[in-house]
């Protein structure tokens, strides 16, 4: 049995274990990485779902990645292209309507709100001060998520550094909103936009996005505080972008690995650990499923916590208050994916011609509050929406390479769908699944059948079984204001540290959470080091 | 101009008269204005059939403040409290869940549905009333102002980190949760018996537009056990007479300090002069002076119909048009010829002075929920129901019942149902058939119905959009956010005018805390 000696071992190679591992190794440290799957990334993976196409299996778009980490590990250099569009003509957004019309969100301010105006006179007047407003909040969030939270309640003199980088935004906002400002993040997003705009076209098309990733309805209070979250963690200081990377998002990660690799990381693949060895209780490497024994003065898990502490540590090694927590995360996957090959461009009515430039960002069908709700309600009773929120990308209009010659791919996020069903199993709905999705399509999109070669769908049980997503939820716990901030992944271990020592977090379950950003891969690097001087 | 009043409080309901018997207490000359024949708004009882008597919108006394009880005397003044004799819920299956008060058979009880939720039940109990315990200074202040902190703010604020530092980390990430949790989340962490959990998460819900999974109603969970910290009454009860009693009780208690009230006297304006306060107008026109006016109104009639938008911060304006009303509850008051039968129950005993609540299962509720959040009302709504004149015989002719059921939930505005008539005819229709799948015998002893919607409310008693909290009780309306950040501490931008309704801290409910702090205020302020 043969024995490697590292400083320190990262767990997964999603992209936080790879930028964990990334900023370890460029800081001098000897690091391994361990995945158990044949190709890097985690899930943001892009694979050939269909003959000759690279599919972005479960996340679309790296919009929001950490533009500080792109720069600071040289990713450019190890093959990352950001598509951007720079045309003005293309959105982040397009809501095509059942009327024929549709609301085109795009990157320059002035123009939305001509688009907006279509819809309201009096939201495309609020929208440029919403905007502003939004952003101010944001930048508080922003301080937030760069640093660890101070251990609530028992904030001290530690804290001081971390939080001192509040000060800057919060002066920015003025002290006396604070308060008013930070009532915003417990609203419902449905509450929130009520407050700015009269057309529910509008507020659905601006508040869908930050659905995504959670098991809420846009009328369940905290989902202001998602809100907010997508302008903290944008790089365009919108709540979504369309830009995406060559290669779809398994790009990025080959990026994070190439760089990686280049800093000196040994990256496993197919190497799946069984356990976390421990001594005295603290961490000291890992067991591998092939028998391999791994030492390291320190383990970094990107896991969940259901994994890391479920699966990878013996019961009984953590103490009842933990082990209690951990058990009660709630996940709720609640989306899936449906992949469509097609053998050319869907016309959406109302975007065909010139207009049709306005298909390259994403595609929502989310025509109002209520439908958005009405699709979310299902859920609570472990039932599929029959009439679900789709958000649609078609890559190759942007990256024409995703697939062969004169080939498109349509990838669709499909919300919501229960992990849990109380009726029926994943086996077969998945099947209906793909048929609801093309209906669905088809209602704004008429032509769109003729158009499909093949069809591919990923259920909330796929996301489990083949991706290892805890029930499906790719930010690793649901991100509901009872697991959010202080309280994730679980209260008390708020600074990516753990219950055991010498094991840190790095993963979605860490503030502030999921979505290909990074944040969370950096944020644990900086307090291992500080620990690991 | 001399004033013959210190203050005139608008508005004789619970709160405004806690305030009025508060400051008459403090040696001010008082008027209380109320509009109605009688007192109390949604605490009164009237007799609307010869010889029963209905307690109209409020139906169960829980959390009276014991320090309001003691200050105003209210057991020499006609406080007579019958506490409810426990609850129990039918489920669809035939089979019930009971809360007998003996706690071996309430033991016995759940244990029949699972034994593990038995042993967890007590353990429940003690855990909430300590977190109850633990949240309970937060209610007795008044809350800090984080806009314009003065010291006396600083001071709270210090004083409740304090607290919560003192509280320990494992209880104060309890507090976190039980803020923004679900009452459905929160109480599957304890419980797996399905309609245990859905009779103990209804109380989540009561006043809200919010369904037992919605984030946020886990809270209102400790409602119910802070009666267990004071004391007073462990729970819920009735009063003697109906729940206008109470309200009769602090309107003598305040006369009786040497407050006057009058009836049938309704205020039309705030008459504001140089940015102050100096009197109100009545419906008729007639105008009368005061040092201070008092408004114990909701907060959109405190700001938005009693004073013009003129005198307010524009700000304030925007913040109070966005404060959310959301009225979800209606009102079934029925005259019974005996009383009603729920086969499902097994100890008939708990008929007599007990709750039947109609909450069977936990996607029942969410179902009720779903049904009425889009402009609707609950095709079978849930229902919490009591039969005083079982216990109180002043409420009904002998052998006969008077029976009050709260309904959650009906939207204010139900426009598929036709005009509000049409709507108010549906909805009663709703309720009754739903109770007679549980009391089949219902519909045979029915004498007389009232039947009041959130719309009803508003137009008998003035509670804007018929919140019976005078609005939501959502995190974003609570603590230094009631009714609006920055105007929390009970005064408002105009000099001498003050609110003291369920609009401020710490919100709905027959409590009159909030008129109780509102008077230590404008004590301070030198009223």
């Amino acid at each position: 049995m043969s024995v490697h000696r590292y400083d320190i071992a990262v767990i997964g190679g999603g992209h936080n274990g790879l930028v964990t591992a990334a900023y370890l190794a460029k800081a001098g440290r000897k690091v391994v990485l361990l995945e158990r799957n044949k190709t890097i990334g985690g899930s943001a993976v892009s694979e050939a779902l269909f003959p000759g196409f690279s599919v972005s299996s479960l996340v679309e778009g790296t919009s929001s990645f950490s533009a500080q980490i792109t720069a600071d590990l040289g990713l450019e250099r190890f093959g990352l292209s950001l598509l951007q569009d720079d045309s003005p003509d293309t959105p982040l957004v397009v809501s095509p309507q059942k009327d024929g019309s549709h609301l085109a969100i795009f990157h320059d301010v002035d123009r939305t709100a001509v688009e907006i105006s279509k819809f309201s006179k009096a939201d495309s007047d609020a929208y440029p001060l919403f905007l502003e407003e939004m952003r101010k909040v944001a930048e508080v969030i922003a301080a937030l998520n760069r640093g660890p939270l101070p251990d609530m309640p028992e904030v001290g003199f530690k804290d001081m550094f971390s939080l001192a980088r509040l000060i800057k935004p919060v002066r920015a906002l003025g002290w006396r909103n604070l308060a008013k400002s930070m009532r915003i993040l417990t609203l419902s997003v449905s509450d929130l936009l009520d407050e700015w705009f009269e057309s529910e076209v509008v507020k659905a098309t601006l508040c869908a996005s930050s659905l995504i990733n959670v098991s809420l309805g846009p009328m369940e209070s905290g989902t202001g505080y998602l809100f907010v979250q997508n302008f903290a963690s944008s790089n365009n200081k919108l709540f979504r972008s369309s830009a995406q990377c060559t290669g779809g998002i398994g790009g990025l990660s080959q990026a994070l690995a190439a760089a990686a690799e280049d800093l000196g990381v040994n990256i496993f693949t197919d190497s799946e650990v069984s356990q976390i060895t421990l001594e005295d209780g603290a961490a000291k490497g890992v067991a591998m499923a092939d028998g391999r024994q791994i030492e390291a003065a320190a383990v970094v898990s990107s896991a969940d916590m259901r994994s890391t502490f479920q699966n990878m540590v013996s019961a009984g090694t953590l103490d009842d208050v933990a082990a209690n927590r951990v058990d009660k995360i709630t996940y709720n996957g609640t989306a899936a994916r449906v992949h469509f090959a097609l053998n050319g461009l869907p016309e959406f009515t109302g975007l065909g011609g010139e207009l049709s430039t306005r298909l390259k960002g994403y595609i929502q069908i989310a025509p109002s509050i209520t439908y958005l709700q009405k699709a979310f309600d299902q859920v609570k009773y472990d039932t599929c929406s029959a009439h679900p929120y789709l958000d649609i990308r078609i890559p190759t209009l942007t990256d024409p390479a995703l697939a062969p010659p004169e080939k498109h791919l349509l990838s669709v996020t499909v919300k919501y769908m229960p992990y849990r069903l109380r009726e029926g199993n994943w086996q077969d709905l998945g099947q209906k699944l793909g048929t609801m999705v093309t209906d669905t399509i088809t209602d704004y999109a008429p032509g769109f059948p003729e158009c499909i070669d093949d069809v591919r769908v990923i259920t909330p049980l796929d996301m489990e079984t083949n991706y290892g997503q805890p029930e499906g939820s790719l930010v690793h716990g649901d991100i509901s204001l009872d697991q959010s901030l202080w309280m994730r992944p679980i209260p008390g271990y708020t600074q990516y540290n753990s219950p055991i020592k010498n094991l840190y977090l790095c993963g979605a379950a860490t503030h502030p959470g999921g979505g290909v950003t990074g944040i969370n891969g950096a944020n644990a690097a900086r307090r291992i080091l500080k620990d690991w001087r | 101009m001399s004033n013959k009043y210190d203050a005139i409080v608008i508005g004789g309901g619970i709160n405004g008269l806690t305030a009025a018997a508060y400051l008459a207490k403090a040696g001010r000359r008082v008027l209380v204005l109320e509009r109605r024949h009688i007192v109390g708004g949604a605490a009164s009882t009237d007799e609307l059939y010869p010889g029963f008597k209905y307690t109209l919108y409020s139906y169960v006394v829980s959390l009276l403040a014991p320090s309001v009880i003691a200050d105003l005397q209210l057991h020499k003044h006609g406080l007579d409290l019958i506490p409810l004799n426990g609850s129990f819920t039918p489920m669809e299956n035939g089979d019930c869940i009971a809360f007998p008060d003996d706690e071996a058979q309430l033991y016995q009880e759940i244990a029949r549905h699972s034994k593990k939720d038995a042993e967890a039940y007590f353990k429940f109990g003690e855990f909430m009333t300590d977190l109850a315990r633990t949240m309970k200074p937060f209610l007795d202040v008044v809350p800090p102002d984080p806009v314009h902190p003065g010291i006396s703010d600083l001071r709270t604020m210090r004083f409740l980190a304090k607290h919560l530092r003192s509280i320990g980390k494992d209880k104060m990430h309890w507090v976190h949760k039980i803020m923004t949790m679900s009452a459905y989340d929160f109480l599957s962490e304890w419980f797996e018996t399905d309609v245990l959990i859905a009779a103990l998460a209804q109380v989540g819900i009561i006043g809200t537009m919010l369904g037992i999974k919605s984030p946020g109603t886990a809270y209102v969970l400790l409602h119910y056990y802070l009666g267990e910290v004071d004391g007073e009454i462990s729970a819920w009860a009735t009063q003697v007479g109906g729940t206008g009693g109470v309200s009769e009780a602090i309107a003598s208690s305040a006369r009786s300090f040497g407050a006057e009230i009058r009836l049938n006297t309704g205020v039309s304006q705030v008459i504001v002069k140089n940015g102050k306060a100096t009197g109100v107008a009545l419906d008729n026109g007639d105008e009368i002076y005061a040092k201070t006016v008092v408004s114990s109104c909701d907060p959109r009639v405190t700001f938005r119909r009693l004073v013009e938008a003129k005198e307010l911060p524009g700000e304030l304006i925007r913040a109070i048009d966005n404060y959310k009303f959301r009225g979800s509850s209606g009102k079934v008051n029925l005259s019974l010829d005996g009383l009603p039968d729920f086969p499902a129950l097994r100890d008939k005993s708990l008929l007599i002075g007990g709750m039947p609540e109609i909450a069977p299962s936990c996607d029942y509720l969410e179902r009720a929920y779903d049904d009425a959040k889009y402009d609707d009302f609950s095709r079978r709504p849930f229902m919490g129901c009591i039969i005083p004149s079982t216990v109180d015989p002043t409420m009904a002719p002998e052998g006969k019942h008077s029976m009050s059921v709260f309904v959650q939930y009906a939207s204010y505005n139900m426009p598929a149902h036709g005009d509000r008539d049409q709507q108010r005819e549906a909805f009663g229709n709703a309720v009754i058939d739903t109770l007679s799948e549980f009391a089949p015998n219902i519909k045979d002893l029915i004498l007389h119905k009232q039947v009041i919607t959130p719309w009803d409310m508003e137009q008998q008693i003035g509670i804007s959009e018929g919140n019976i909290s005078h609005g939501e009780l959502t995190l974003d309306q609570l603590f230094s956010m009631r009714p609006t950040p920055g105007w929390a501490k009970y005064r408002t931008p105009i000099r001498h005018y003050y609110q003291c309704g369920s609009g401020t801290h710490p919100g709905g409910g027959i409590t009159g805390t909030p008129a109780q702090l509102a008077v230590s205020e404008m004590l301070k302020d030198g009223v």
